[in-house]
């Protein structure tokens, strides 16, 4: 029988949508049917299929053990091409028309996997396998042992899980922002009390659920509730929580992280449910969600009992089998026996049996168990073996018996196997751990209870402003009647941290079973064969004593040495056990042995989602308002924020041709650029004088209004910070330029020092470089363009001196004029209304059509100023003063300053400190930027004396050229050495010269 | 120096573009968007001892076609349908009782309207938005681009904000918001 569906009603498939037709996927590329409403698991179990993946080390079979994200084992390949994702658990994908899934780590096929040779090889790849074989001294020239690098290749492809895809990811990841009162997380008995309780009190509360169904453990419990079965009862309240203005309900969404003061980060599946997202629907979304308080009722996660064979497809947890059978109409087999230490399993076992699944048989560990517990087990029909251990598994890839044994509970010992129970499925469990995964993520130390035998979470961290109460059985109230009781109680505690009233209370009447919580304190059986703690990692029972006995005793040792806890599920259902097996194996209590700290997030989380809508780029785009037609015309490129047209080339031309023809246009004629771009700030103030006046190097004190200053600007321990003009407009009202780059820095310097060193001083400082445009017009027919077009200012020699400001209009636009040259030749730049910007550009092309204008890139901006030695940024790197820069002049010796007092310290002023040159290439090659000057040739390089910093052809020279740093290289001016570039193979012969390589008397900028 | 006849100022440009010429949705639109350009926007910075001096002309500009946004202590940002503000403040306020900067082509309004506009602002935003009321300014950024929100009061039970951005940014906020508004339906009036 493959067909596993069970006959669909009340109580059986309560998450089936049974008015629906089959739903086709693909596993494998075979085609399957399930129904709306079915996971992938089970879909695949409804078809009888068991075998779903390969284990990640010895590549075992393996099948579906859990019915949720905690799932260790049945991890697959979701979809195909560019959206395909890899290790996305069975138990959790949504069904939907079309799906297609694949299993992993296996070849040539699932059924047959060649690389299940490795179980041979079991003893050999125990713990620590790969420190005990591969560690060891590099090999001389290698990186690691010649061992591991002939290794490595097959290992890799031998080991892990899926394999990423190569291209690019079509979907898009949106981000949400949300506040509220209260934020719930689980929507299970416990959290649905405490929204009811908080929502009551007017708190805008979010109740968030993994599932795509809220309710929890009710949507599958047989209990009575309000007078409804449970799945009833639970959808009905869901459903007026939803429709309150103040609640929102979040389900497909997962609470991953708990971070400081209330911020919660959760990831919702939107679109994960659908073969492709809707139009402008993000495959998931990104909740960053700041609450006042939180109530954590998570639940708890059962773990397995570990034993020979534990691993076999058909082995799962017992609570994940009655899910199957109940909430998905699914019979986990044909014949399923429970396994169980505990009152839980005998109850999955009746549930199950009540759908019609059979169950042939219960053991239970314990000898003595409860008369309500033993009626649950009659109902079953099934054979119970009570003080009885599971020893062994039958079977290949899937389960066919196990072996049964008696079980002394006193010594913990079970005896050789003389029973042999055929089944296909054995639903174990172990007990429950509470899920305090969030709690753990903001230091909350659990605390062990040994009668649950279970960690519960403890009290909040000191250090935690983040409140939170947990509820339920993630706070240890196992059964419903608690979980009611402590959703109530947190949902009132956490109203408290809001400062709301207490809210109503909303208890309903509850018909269901009492169960004794506590499962007897059995954790393994031990008997023959690879008993597995950690399914994920392929971690079994004897690696953990071997770390045991080689000296990895603390939980965190035990984990790094065995790989235990690590992977997709970070050991949700092994912890537990694998401390248990720790602390027996050292004889010490559990809670001695010590736990390790959970971290965000709680389950694997696409890159994408956290990215969120900064995918293609990392920072938002500035734009000069001629940026349309720079487009247009030139490849633009970053610079800082913005984009910058790198030059205009004509057709067939190179960047460096399309630079040099443009310098040589601005050398010759005239050109336009865009200097929009500059930072530029509006500083105000009876005290602004005063303020620009300590914050420059040079003197501004007595500069006149209607003129500009270039000024350096140092940081506090006297390197060179940024540079600039500053225009006077009035008394007490400046225009401060800065270098692209460094505007937003050069803001917050100028902020800290009005703040925070200075408050005295009136000053306002704005950012104003949106409020300008700017265009730098320059070249010897530069006045001569101006004078065609500007009204209202006289831009002659007389009427606009070198470096002075005016006011003007170009076409009815106002704009400031100032005679200011980066390029070295005559030039001005004009400034408008940012709004206006391509009007004047437009109008000052026009204006210099009859004069040959060009307007010139970031590349022959560049090389202008390169071939005048003006510096930029590279040069301005951080770690240069003035003085290295041949800018000492403008170091005041008179007046204080910022930087002045660390500025003066000898080592600063010493002659061999790296200072700015040039050089210009003796053999016609390129010259590179960060190449090292030095002495001897490519056979014979000497030390590194130096390096470039910014270079070009020079049009002016003939010939490549470069600003760069030399030590003491003042003194050197006509030396050879060589521009060693050992990564690109270039080994340069260049002199150096005076950086200053065009005008160096300043006679052409002044006109 | 040229002489010619005087000419109008042309009229501004758009920093954003053909993307926001008005066009529908391609079904419901969940939000709307319209960009203004200012005629005044201009922002006023009283000293600490010149607050109520400042806060006193300022008041004397409240009216219709005037929006006054108190953006921090002594500080107001200002606009008016009028252009000339800056000019008048600054006769009005001389330096030493406050700094009165003109932003005028340095920041684009962007209304922002509709049933989802909370959700597409939040989906970019770390604004709490429910608890903005008609009138309420927040100085806020997205993605690194400085942001100035004010709620306006809502037309037709649909809420409504301006959303003030410098002029560079302009355009790829814009995209922003289009690319978020694709969810519920955008339109542009």
């Amino acid at each position: 029988m493959s067909n596993h569906r069970l006959t669909l009603r009340d109580g059986v498939g309560t998450l089936i949508d049974g008015s629906s037709g089959k739903v086709n996927f693909t596993f494998d590329g075979k085609p399957y049917t399930g129904r709306k409403g079915d996971t992938l698991a089970s879909a695949l179990l409804a078809n009888g299929v068991k075998l779903i993946a390969r284990s990640f080390k010895y590549h075992r079979p393996r099948g579906i053990v859990s019915a949720g994200s905690e799932e260790p084992s049945a991890l697959v390949t979701l979809r195909s091409g560019a959206r395909s994702e890899p290790n996305i658990r069975a138990t959790e994908i949504e069904l939907y028309e079309g799906l297609e899934a694949k299993s992993q780590n296996r070849f040539p096929s699932l059924a047959f996997d060649a690389m299940a040779v490795n179980q041979l090889a079991g003893k050999a790849l125990g713990a620590g396998f790969y420190y005990k074989t591969f560690m060891g001294p590099k090999s001389p020239g290698h990186t690691a042992t010649k061992f591991w690098e002939f290794c490595e290749a097959s290992i890799r492809r031998a080991a892990g899980l899926g394999r990423a895809p190569l291209e690019a990811d079509p979907d898009r990841y949106a981000r949400m922002h949300a506040y509220c009162d209260v934020l719930v997380v689980g929507s299970g008995a416990a959290g649905i009390a405490a929204a009811r309780r908080a929502a009551s009190a007017g708190a805008r509360v979010i109740l968030c659920d993994e599932r795509a169904t809220a309710g929890g453990s009710l949507t599958g419990a047989a209990d009575m509730i309000g007078g409804e079965p449970a799945h009833v009862w639970v959808a009905e309240a869901v459903a007026e929580l939803a429709a309150m203005d103040n609640v929102t309900v979040l389900t497909r969404t997962t609470v991953q992280s708990l971070f400081d003061d209330g911020t919660i980060f959760a990831i919702e599946r939107v679109a994960d449910h659908k073969a492709t997202p809707d139009k402008g629907e993000p495959r998931q979304r990104a909740w960053q969600i700041v609450a006042k308080s939180t109530v954590i009722a998570t639940g708890a996660l059962e773990r397995p009992i570990v034993f020979g064979g534990n691993d076999r497809p058909g082995v799962m947890l017992a609570d994940a089998a009655r899910r199957y059978a109940v909430e998905f109409g699914v019979a986990p087999g044909r014949a399923v026996t429970v396994f169980t230490n505990n009152d839980t399993g005998w109850l999955a076992a009746r549930d199950m049996a009540r759908t019609g699944t059979i169950v042939n048989a219960i053991i239970d560990v314990r000898q003595d168990v409860s008369d309500h517990i033993r009626a649950a087990g009659a109902e079953t029909r099934a054979a119970i073996h009570v003080g009885s251990a599971v020893v062994g598994t039958h079977g290949w890839n899937e389960l066919t018996g196990i072996s049964v044994g008696s079980f002394d509970e006193r010594t913990g010992v079970a005896s050789p196997g003389n029973r042999r129970i055929p089944c296909d499925c054995l639903a174990v469990s172990g007990g429950w751990s509470p899920a305090f995964h969030l709690t753990s993520q903001q230091g909350g130390k659990p605390i062990w209870d040994a009668e649950l035998q279970a960690f519960l979470p403890g009290e909040p961290a000191e250090e935690s402003n983040t409140r939170w109460h947990g509820a339920g059985a993630m706070a240890g109230k196992f059964g419903l009647r608690a979980a009611f009781r402590s959703g109530e109680e947190a949902a009132a505690k956490a109203l408290a941290d809001a400062s709301f009233g207490e809210g109503e209370s909303h208890v309903p009447s509850i018909d269901g079973d009492e169960l004794d919580h506590a499962p007897a304190p059995v954790f393994e059986i031990r008997n023959t064969g690879k008993a597995f703690v950690d399914l994920q990692h392929d971690v079994t029972a004897d690696d953990v004593r071997l770390a045991e006995r080689e000296g990895f005793r603390s939980v965190e040792h035990l984990k790094r040495y065995t790989t235990l806890g690590m992977a997709t599920d970070q050991g949700k259902t092994s912890n537990v056990t694998g401390l248990a097996i720790m602390a027996h194996a050292r004889n010490m209590d559990i809670p001695d042995v010590g736990t390790t700290r959970f971290r965000p997030p709680y389950t694997p989380t696409a890159i994408g989602t956290i990215a969120g809508e900064a995918y293609g780029h990392l920072a938002p785009t500035r734009r000069t308002p001629m940026q349309d037609w720079h487009e247009a015309r030139a490849r633009c490129f970053p610079n800082g924020p913005w984009m910058r047209p790198e030059s205009y080339n004509a057709d067939g031309e190179s960047v460096e041709q399309a630079y040099i023809r443009e310098t040589k246009a601005v050398r010759a004629g005239v050109g336009i650029v865009d200097v929009s771009t500059l930072g530029k700030i509006d500083i105000q103030g009876p005290d602004a004088t005063e303020f620009i006046n300590r914050i420059y190097s040079n003197a501004f004190a007595k500069l006149p209004v209607g003129k500009a200053r270039y000024g350096l600007m140092l940081r506090e321990d006297g390197i060179l910070f940024d540079d600039g003009t500053t225009w006077r407009l009035d008394d007490h009202r400046y225009l401060m330029t800065t270098t692209t780059a460094g505007a937003g820095l050069v803001m917050e310097h100028l902020e800290y020092h009005r703040d925070v060193v200075w408050p005295d001083l009136k000053v306002a400082l704005t950012s104003v470089t949106d409020e300008w445009a700017g265009v730098a017009v320059a070249g010897p027919k530069s006045r001569d363009l101006l004078a065609a077009c500007v009204e209202d200012c006289d831009v002659s020699d007389t009427g606009l001196p070198f470096m002075g400001v005016r006011d003007g209009t170009i076409g009815g636009i106002p704009v400031k004029l100032a005679r200011l040259s980066f390029s070295g030749e005559m030039a001005f730049e004009v400034y408008c209304g940012f709004t206006h910007g391509q009007a004047i550009w437009d109008a000052l092309l026009a204006a210099g059509e009859p004069l040959g204008v060009t307007p010139y890139g970031l590349e022959a901006l560049g090389t202008l100023r390169i071939e005048k030695g003006h510096v930029a940024g590279p040069e301005l790197n951080g770690r240069t003063t003035a003085h290295d820069l041949g800018l000492g002049g403008m170091v005041s010796t008179k007046k204080p300053f910022v930087g002045k007092v660390l500025g003066e310290r000898p080592a600063l002023h010493e002659d061999d400190r790296l200072q700015l040159v040039a050089i210009a290439s003796l053999d016609g090659q390129r010259i590179r930027g960060g190449s090292h000057l030095v002495q001897g040739g490519k056979d014979d390089v000497g030390r590194s004396e130096g390096h470039t910093t910014s270079t070009c052809f020079s049009p002016e020279l003939n010939r490549y050229v470069s600003l760069a740093l030399l030590e003491g290289g003042r003194a050197r001016h006509g030396e050879r050495m060589f521009a060693a570039n050992p990564i690109r193979g270039m080994h340069v012969a260049v002199e150096v010269v005076s950086p200053h390589m065009v005008d160096p008397d300043g006679g052409r900028m002044r006109g | 120096m040229a002489k010619r006849a005087k000419m109008m100022t042309p009229d501004p440009v758009s920093p954003i573009g053909e993307a926001a010429m008005p066009r529908a949705a391609s079904g419901d639109a969940g939000i709307t968007l319209s960009e203004r350009l200012p005629s005044s926007f201009v922002q006023v910075q009283a000293w600490p001892d010149t607050v109520a001096k400042a806060a006193k002309v300022i008041d004397k500009l409240a009216g219709e076609g005037v929006t006054i946004m108190a953006t921090g202590p002594g500080r107001w940002l200002i606009e008016s349908d009028e252009t000339g503000l800056e000019d008048s403040l600054r006769k009005a306020l001389k330096t030493d009782a406050a700094a009165v900067t003109g932003l005028t082509h340095a920041r684009v309004v962007i209304t922002a309207s509709g049933l989802k506009v909370d959700w597409v602002l939040a989906s970019g935003i770390a604004l709490d938005f429910a608890n903005m009321e008609p009138g309420d300014v927040a100085l806020t950024a997205h993605h690194g681009i400085p942001l100035t929100i004010r709620r306006l009061p809502d037309v037709a039970d649909r809420k409504a904000y301006d959303l003030t951005v410098f002029s560079s940014y302009a355009r790829d906020f814009w995209g922003w918001l289009e690319r978020a508004g694709e969810e519920v339906g955008l339109a542009v009036a």
